[in-house]
């Protein structure tokens, strides 16, 4: 069977499955469905009830990967607060087959599921879900492994920069300076010590097809992403920020002020990567001082201290990171582009401009 | 092969049983604001809401919904001073909506294609009837909120035609008479209203005639008597009030050309006046004027009472303004004018507060002209209905335009002395109606005005940059006393503009509340809900994050605590 007419056969047992139409036959205006989140026109792979905090970042960015990969896909998901707080048993708020193991195996187990889906001849998409935890630090071998042995996986890291679920620990992706439990700003050192690990360089010197970072405040840049990496055969890998209104310390309701404000400072670049090389970036209109950020969060509220000289030297480190970022990967450009990070996000009556 | 014993699993979605909605400490909700575009509009325009309609492509239904408030848009498209455009949001983020091209685009539109007015109950011989005085624009207003009402008119004109001022007044190169016969003939043509030219009332019909006759007499005469003008007692022997030389002018094609000019006052009727003389020819032509130019030095309500862009154009044509100035003497030469006396003077709060003109000593500095026109403005020519205003120059109604000592007579326009704009008396007219309306089925008139929406509450972050349309204007040496000066904008422009709308407090279905939610809280439905969006939160599951009020581009969600 040619792999178009089996994907279309299996999205018809689907539809089947769900109890939904393929489109052809719009519902009765004189009979409207009764339960209207039924009939909401989107996929919901991440149905409500779940137990995140409220404006979760990483509960939004799971909600919008798994819409914008549609229906047919397995998903394996490695401990954390993701995985927590989906499935707190006998519930779960996923509406695909799903599968957690342990913390540092998400990898290994989506490796196995998709050597077992291709022995069965089926084209249902593996993905695998982990923190940054899981995938920068803990994870990180078997995640290599799965790239290396060039499994059909799309792995997608959600970035909350710390090991929320246990209490915000810093992880390789904590941001310099950053505070966390395990590094606390005080005499010796003004939160972190270290960097962010560049992971998604690291994961490209794979050689994989394709590896993108992209943001919650950019729903559209996700779908796109996502759509791009789902077509793939072989390996991909995604890298979404999503900010954590505990962990961080902000107000749940500037989640995507403050994924905004991390993207349009060059803080967070959102890069696409294919063979190791970078393809294509998202263009910073104007970029915001790193400040903007950086103030309407407590875990750096130590960097506005006023009379510590320590804390100017770091904010300005964290800019020259930023600096360094836009540098590097040319976000910077004179022209406004209508996908860069002011336009990217704009919307007219009825949905996205662009 | 065994069984894999310790296997268990959750049913897909079964996280539905777990109501996260009694978390919530904050519940978001919709606000449906007004615009600060509607509340400027002295029409009472919702120009969001036809906005949106043309958002939507469907032209004739924001027309529809336009003329709900403003049966003339192709008028005020021209004439209408646009406050709204003042007060715009847009204007804080770029360029304010070029509201009053496409309200004329939109008046345009439903000339040539015929459109009729949608109206909210018919009339029939038995439905009550109310007298209109005066077929000026707040006249005109009445009547047709009137029959849109369900009630006959009767509307009486002293002249053989309708329109007021807009026809014996404003120069045809900002109002062509085709455009005004198109939009009132469209109001004469509804069922329930009969005109009656050439009535005069006081001459050709008496009040107490017109109360036994109907239930209701609504009184938009305007303002017609020439108020008295005098510089210490002087006058020059050949004075022409302003108003009177522009009417001639309209009437008969004819204006005075001495070789220069002084017109002392701050209104339509100077500015105008100023610009048909200087195209004629005047060499100089000087508007002394007490009020300010705009600028960031002059209050709003100091500004020159006139079009924004009719005072651009005049300065083009070269007239030449003295702000923040009055004459106090005239110079004369036995019989004939040589030059007035200027001084400054601003409006300055004094004891109490009142404002009232303060000239400063030293500033006196004399223009040598060889006329002087007044043009301070009108009051009411009360003859024939003395007993409802006494001895004053104008009718001191309420809002509504009801006059306390007279049950069932209501006025509006120009009458009232504090408006002076043609959407002023349009909007007077349309609030008379609604009090008529009351006063007849002896209820209270329901005035619930929104709260308006401020810049701050609108998340910008999601509009893009865009220059306002541009519109062209015949060049100063084309301009003549016929052609129109603004030209007219195309379709592809109207749509590209309306598209500028940024929905200022009203939902623009964007999707973001439903993208954004990390809850799934927020259902789109196909229907519009009550709220006159698209959307729903389901309060089983919402959070009151408040994510989707941060995210929604045009502050028309709201967070309050939760009860
Ligand atoms: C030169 C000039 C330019 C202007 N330009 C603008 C502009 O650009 N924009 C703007 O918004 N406004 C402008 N105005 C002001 C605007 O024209 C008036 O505010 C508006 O016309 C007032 O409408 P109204 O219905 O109250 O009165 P009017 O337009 O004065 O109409 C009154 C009507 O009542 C009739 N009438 C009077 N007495 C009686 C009676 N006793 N019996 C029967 N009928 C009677 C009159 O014949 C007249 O038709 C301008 C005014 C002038 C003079
Ligand atoms: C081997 C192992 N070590 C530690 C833990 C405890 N643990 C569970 S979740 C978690 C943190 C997860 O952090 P991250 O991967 O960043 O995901 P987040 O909760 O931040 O989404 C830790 C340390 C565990 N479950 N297994
Ligand atoms: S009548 Fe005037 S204020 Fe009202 S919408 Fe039109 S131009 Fe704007
Ligand atoms: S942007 Fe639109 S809704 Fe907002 S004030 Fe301007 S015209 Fe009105
Ligand atoms: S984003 Fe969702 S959960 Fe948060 S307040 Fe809005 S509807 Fe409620
Ligand atoms: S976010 Fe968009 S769709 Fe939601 S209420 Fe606001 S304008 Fe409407
Ligand atoms: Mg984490």
């Amino acid at each position: 069977m040619a792999p178009n007419a089996s994907k279309i056969e299996r999205l018809k047992e689907l539809r089947d499955k769900h109890g939904r139409t393929d489109g052809s036959v719009l519902p009765d205006p004189a009979d409207p469905p009764k339960d209207l989140r039924q009939a909401q026109p989107r996929f919901r792979g991440l149905e409500a009830g779940h137990r995140a905090c409220q404006g979760c970042g990483e509960a939004l960015a799971a909600r919008l990967v798994t819409e914008a990969a549609g229906p047919d896909v397995m998903i394996s998901n490695a401990t954390g607060c993701l995985e927590v707080f989906t499935t707190p048993w006998p519930q779960s708020a996923w509406r695909v087959p799903w599968i957690h193991s342990l913390f540092e195996n998400a990898a290994a187990v989506a490796s196995g599921m998709e050597a077992a889906l291709k022995a069965q001849g089926k084209s249902t998409k593996v993905l695998a879900f982990g923190g940054d935890g899981g995938t920068f630090d803990i994870g990180f071998q078997a995640l290599s492994g799965m790239l290396e042995r060039e499994h059909n996986v799309l792995y997608v890291c959600f970035d909350n920069e710390a090991y929320m679920n246990t209490g915000i620990q810093r992880s390789g992706s904590t941001p310099h300076a950053a505070r966390t439990t395990t590094s606390p700003p005080g005499k010796a050192r003004m939160g972190k010590r270290h960097l962010k690990k560049d992971l998604l360089s690291i994961i490209s010197a794979h050689h994989i097809p394709y590896g993108a970072s992209t943001s919650v405040a950019y729903p559209a840049d996700i779908r796109r992403k996502v759509r791009r990496a789902m077509e793939i055969q072989g390996p991909t890998f995604l890298l979404v920020h999503s900010p954590c209104p505990l962990g961080w310390g902000h107000d749940g309701a500037l989640t995507i002020e403050i994924a905004r404000l991390a993207v349009q400072s060059g803080l967070f670049p959102l890069v696409e990567m294919e063979r190791g090389e970078v393809t294509d970036v998202m263009p910073i209109r104007k970029p915001v001082p790193v400040a903007n950020y950086l103030k309407a969060q407590q875990r750096f509220r130590h960097l506005f201290a006023p009379d510590d000289p320590r804390a100017l030297q770091e904010r300005e480190h964290l800019q020259a990171l930023a600096d360094y970022n836009i540098e590097i990967y040319g976000l910077y450009s004179e022209e406004a582009d209508p996908l860069d990070t002011d336009g990217a996000d704009t919307v007219r009556r009825g949905g996205l401009a662009n | 092969m065994a069984a894999i014993t310790r296997g268990a699993y959750a049913r897909p979605g079964t996280s539905l049983a777990f109501k996260t909605g009694t978390w919530r400490v904050e519940i978001p909700y919709h606000k449906h604001w007004a615009a600060p575009c509607h509340a400027a509009c002295p029409a009472g325009e919702d120009q969001q809401a036809w906005l949106a309609k043309i958002q939507e492509g469907k032209l004739h239904e924001a027309w529809n919904e336009l003329v709900t408030a403003n049966p003339m848009p192709a008028i005020t498209g021209r004439v209408c001073p646009h406050p709204c455009e003042q007060a715009c949001n847009r204007g804080i983020y770029d360029a304010p909506i070029a509201i009053h091209n496409i309200e004329r685009f939109l008046g345009d539109e439903a000339i040539r294609l015929g459109w009729n007015y949608p109206l909210l109950r018919p009339t029939t011989p038995e439905s009550p009837a109310v007298a209109v005085v005066g077929a000026g624009p707040s006249g005109l207003s009445a009547a047709y909120h009137l029959v849109r009402r369900g009630f006959r008119v009767n509307l009486f004109d002293a002249l053989p035609e309708a329109g007021g001022l807009l026809r014996s007044a404003i120069p045809m190169t900002r109002l062509p008479r085709e455009v005004l016969d198109s939009e009132i003939q469209r109001i004469f043509s509804l069922d329930g209203l009969r005109f009656h030219p050439r009535h005069r009332l006081g001459r050709d019909v008496s009040l107490s005639e017109l109360q036994s006759d109907h239930a209701a007499v609504f009184m938009g005469p305007g303002a017609e008597r020439s108020k008295a003008w005098d510089v210490d007692g002087a006058v020059p022997a050949d004075l022409h009030q302003g108003l009177h030389l522009i009417k001639e002018w309209v009437d008969h094609g004819e204006i005075p050309t001495p070789k220069s000019v002084a017109i002392h006052g701050g209104g339509n009727t100077a500015v105008d006046l100023a610009r048909i003389m200087k195209r004629r020819g005047v060499e100089e032509v000087y508007v002394i004027t007490a009020s300010g130019l705009p600028g960031p030095g002059t209050a709003p309500d100091d500004v020159l009472n006139v079009v924004p862009r009719e005072l651009e154009e005049a300065l083009e044509e070269g007239v030449v303004f003295f702000p923040h100035r009055t004459i106090q003497r005239l110079i004369m030469r036995g019989s004939k004018m040589i030059g007035v006396e200027m001084v400054h003077l601003k409006k300055l709060p004094g004891k109490g507060g009142r404002k009232s003109r303060v000239s400063f000593q030293g500033t006196e500095r004399v223009l040598n002209v060889d006329m002087v026109i007044p043009s301070i403005g009108e009051a009411v020519d009360s003859a024939g209905f003395e007993n409802l205003i006494g001895n004053a120059n104008y009718f001191r109604p309420d809002d509504w335009g009801r006059l306390a000592e007279h049950p069932g007579v209501f006025v509006g326009g120009d009458a009232r002395g504090d408006r002076g704009t043609v959407s002023a008396a349009i909007g007077d007219g349309c609030k008379a109606a609604m009090a008529i309306q009351a006063h007849v089925e002896q209820t209270e008139v329901i005035d619930a005005p929104r709260e308006t929406v401020g810049y701050e509450s609108l998340n910008v972050n999601y509009f893009e940059p865009k220059p306002r349309a541009y519109v062209a204007k015949i060049p100063v040496p084309e301009r003549d006393d016929f052609t129109e000066i603004e030209q007219d904008m195309i379709y592809a422009q109207v749509v590209e503009e309306a598209g500028r709308c940024m929905s200022c407090g009203n939902c623009l279905a964007c999707d973001n509340c439903w993208t954004f939610c990390p809850d799934n809280a927020v259902i789109k439905t196909r229907d519009v809900c009550s709220d006159g969006s698209h959307y729903l939160f389901d309060y089983e599951f919402c959070k009151g994050c408040g994510l989707c009020a941060t995210e929604c581009p045009c502050g028309f969600i709201l967070m309050r605590p939760q009860d």
